[in-house]
């Protein structure tokens, strides 16, 4: 005998989860209520109207133009700034080591794979936050100071700050960012242009050169016939300090070094797991179906690897995101530590706190739909290529 | 017809594998430098341009190695840091009962003292944690009463790490349920948004949250030290991490598990208990572990917020005046702790995947 199927349940309302997140909600609303009242003692009232007022607090470095006359709110700008490039830079650093190190450790070379396994193993046993600060101890001490700076070529160290050659700022360099954006659409065409001969003809048309000429070549032509200012500025030595050129704070060197050692070990992890994924006898056939030792690391290792190392890359880089605010614990001016100086200035903790998790959670949210949208091409290319 | 020639005679093991090809050599080459370069550095650091301990302290002055006098004289500072000198033996014994206690339960996960019940270590911790803070705060029973902003170094690491992470181990097991469940979809939607808000914001933002505004939350008059406000926040955070780590092992159960004790008869809450959790936690150990090591290293990130930590003490012991070259020695005493205690825990995370691996095959 057939039975009907069960008529479709309209799901109840779920009373139990409203009445929690309600009791949560109203627990909330009490400390909330707690806090209005401990501000309003401390005769603050709690509110967003300090953001415009005057920070009043120099910072150490800044990428945007700022002074200690500037609002809080630029304020928190600058320092978010600072998180960013601090990020990019962590980023780029990590990745690097991280890649090198990876390979290294899978080397037939005993005393590479034993260098690899003692640098992973002593970074991912100690706190970074201690490898900050004996970093920052020997940076520090083993610096000289400014007048017996530590001159390599341009590049100048001392224990507060490293000068390089740098190229003049102004505000017409904007411009250069027009020929670039044409330089980028030039690329992604002339992509797409050699995929279709690829595709139809089965031809190889050259790609990177092309690319790479559009990308330095159009600003170049541009800037000589639009007389861009280029200035190169290289640091000299004035009566007390360094003029000229740019210059990093010892600080943001130390957090940045801190950062790339750090994930940098993870990230050689996951790059040593994702090539001793891929079984030898691929590579074995791939070699005796006569592919060159390239084309089997670009078509049959590479891709593989890819598949299985991007996702644990991309929490890496989160992570990495939100291990910048470290650097509160040698006071480079990033987001964190900015918040901490505005919340001992201010007796505002409740409102920076907010508005800094909600910048680190925004900067997070953003950094992770990106790369997972990069990842989610990379495979859709992956399984067309392969259909 | 003329016989092919002989393949040529297979290079020594040795040198292939040391320099098979180019790349291989310079990897080598540059490795076996880094490492005899470290080496040397470290041997002449504790060893050839040391200072021994019995030598007096002044003689470090001009050294450039390590000076093992001053563990001598700062060990204990960098221990117990400004606890009152004479009731040093509380912070030892509470320091002591967390270690053992961790060992044990790092042991047991790992297959061994299979005649500790689970039960039985469930009462140790209730008994061991209110036990570390009655023997560190005094008070009663005759001991001096010592205010926590005294309490320093490992005790305050262990305290804040071990009691943080045994107390964030059941909510995070709460949150891994309440997100796997669809019965009640406005709680997994409240589990979803407080998960992957707190792994989304640094460690940092949520420890200042706990020492600024947590304190702003209680009603006027009432007081909270920070070492409390800061084992909150993180007992909080940590959770999030043990949640994900959880709810993978649920997810990794085949749905027939569920199936299979429904049509046993049992309801949904004793499925969960006796049938879906016991092995979603074995299977999520792994990630738990890898979790706990993560949570205790950064532990020590306490130090920005002004609380005496284990890294902070070390801190302390050379910002003395006169104590400062010995910055180094300060915090080599704190790396290798570090280094120690991880390696215990990441051994117990290398147990667990050969004996998940065993029961695999």
């Amino acid at each position: 005998m057939q039975h009907a199927p069960p008529p479709a349940r309209r799901s109840a309302p779920d009373r139990v989860g409203l009445a929690v997140v309600g009791a949560i909600l109203l627990s909330l609303t009490i400390l909330g209520g707690n806090i209005w009242l401990n501000m309003q003692a401390a005769g603050v009232t709690p509110g967003y109207g300090f953001l415009s007022q005057t920070a009043g607090f120099d910072l150490s470095e800044s990428l945007i133009p700022y002074d200690a006359g500037d609002s809080y709110g630029r304020v928190i700008l600058a320092g978010l700034l600072n998180t960013v490039f601090l990020a990019i830079c962590g980023l780029v650093l990590a990745t690097g080591l991280g890649v090198v190190m990876g390979l290294v450790s899978v080397t037939p070379s005993p005393a590479g794979r034993m260098i690899a396994l003692l640098y992973v193993e002593l970074f991912r046993n100690l706190p970074k936050i201690l490898v900050l600060l004996v970093l920052y101890v020997v940076a520090v001490r083993g610096l000289p100071p400014v007048r017996e700076a530590l001159s390599i070529g341009p590049l100048h160290l001392t224990n507060r700050s490293i000068y390089m050659p740098a190229i003049e700022a102004d505000a017409r360099q904007l411009w250069l960012l027009l020929p670039l954006a044409a330089a980028v659409a030039v690329a992604v065409l002339w992509h797409r242009h050699a995929r279709r001969i690829k595709r139809d003809t089965g031809r190889d048309i050259v790609v990177l050169p092309v690319i790479l000429a559009a990308i330095i070549g159009l600003p170049l032509i541009f800037a000589v016939l639009a007389d861009t200012p280029l200035v190169p500025s290289l640091p000299e030595f004035r009566r007390f300090d360094f003029d000229g050129g740019a210059r990093l704070s010892v600080q943001f060197i130390v957090v940045l070094v801190t950062l790339g050692l750090y994930h940098g070990a993870q990230i050689a992890e996951v790059v040593r797991g994702g090539i001793l994924s891929v079984p030898q006898g691929q590579v074995e056939a791939a070699r005796a179906l006569g592919l060159t030792p390239r084309h089997v690391t670009r078509f049959v290792v590479l891709p593989q690897v890819l598949r299985i190392v991007i996702p644990p890359m991309i929490n890496q880089y989160v992570n990495l995101i939100k291990n910048t605010s470290i650097a509160i614990a040698v006071g480079y001016s990033d987001l964190m530590s900015i918040s901490g100086t505005i919340i001992n200035q201010t007796f505002r903790p409740l409102e920076m706190m907010l508005v800094t998790m909600g910048l680190y959670l925004g900067l997070c949210l953003v950094a992770s739909s990106l790369m997972n949208r990069l990842n989610d091409r990379l495979r859709a290319r992956g399984a067309g290529g392969a259909a | 017809m003329i016989p092919p020639n002989p393949p040529p005679e297979a290079r020594s093991d040795i040198l292939r594998q040391w320099a098979g090809t180019p790349v291989t050599a310079l990897v080598s080459l540059v490795s076996a430098a880094v490492a005899i370069s470290v080496t040397w550095a470290l041997v002449d650091w504790a060893v050839i341009s040391a200072v021994s301990p019995t030598r007096p302290i002044e003689e470090c002055a001009g050294a450039s190695g390590a000076c093992w006098r001053f563990y001598l004289e700062k060990s204990r500072f960098m221990l117990f840091g400004t606890y009152p000198y004479a009731e040093h033996w509380r912070p030892a014994l509470v320091s002591l009962l967390l270690l053992a206690l961790s060992a044990l339960v790092g042991l047991r996960i790992t297959g061994r003292l299979r005649w500790l019940r689970p039960r039985m270590l469930l009462a140790l911790w209730a008994g061991v944690i209110p036990m570390a803070f009655v023997l560190m705060g005094g008070g009663w029973t005759g001991l001096l009463a010592v205010d926590m902003s005294r309490w320093n170094g490992m005790p305050v690491l262990l305290i804040l790490s071990v009691i943080a992470i045994a107390l964030a181990f059941p909510l995070g097991v709460a949150l891994a349920v309440l997100r796997h469940q669809t019965r009640r979809p406005v709680l997994r939607r409240a589990a979803l948004v407080y998960i992957e808000g707190m792994r989304g914001i640094p460690m940092v933002t949520v420890l200042f949250v706990g020492v600024f505004v947590l304190p702003l939350t209680l009603p006027p008059d009432t007081r909270i030290s920070p070492v409390m406000a800061t084992l909150i926040a993180l007992v909080f955070f940590h959770a999030s991490y043990f949640a994900e780590d959880v709810r993978g092992g649920l997810q990794s159960l085949p749905v027939s598990q569920q199936e299979a004790a429904f049509s046993l008869g049992l309801s949904r809450g004793k499925t969960m208990r006796l049938v879906l959790l016991p092995q979603a936690l074995s299977r999520s150990l792994p990630a738990l572990v890898n979790s706990v090591i993560g949570a205790y290293k950064d532990t020590s990130l306490v130090v920005v917020l002004g609380i005496h930590d284990l890294t902070s003490t070390a801190r302390m012991a050379f910002s003395e005046p006169g104590w400062g070259q010995f910055a180094l020695e300060a915090y080599a005493f704190v790396g290798a702790w570090f280094l120690l205690s991880c390696a215990f825990l990441s051994w117990v995370g290398r147990e667990l995947h050969r004996n998940q691996g065993a029961r695999r095959r």
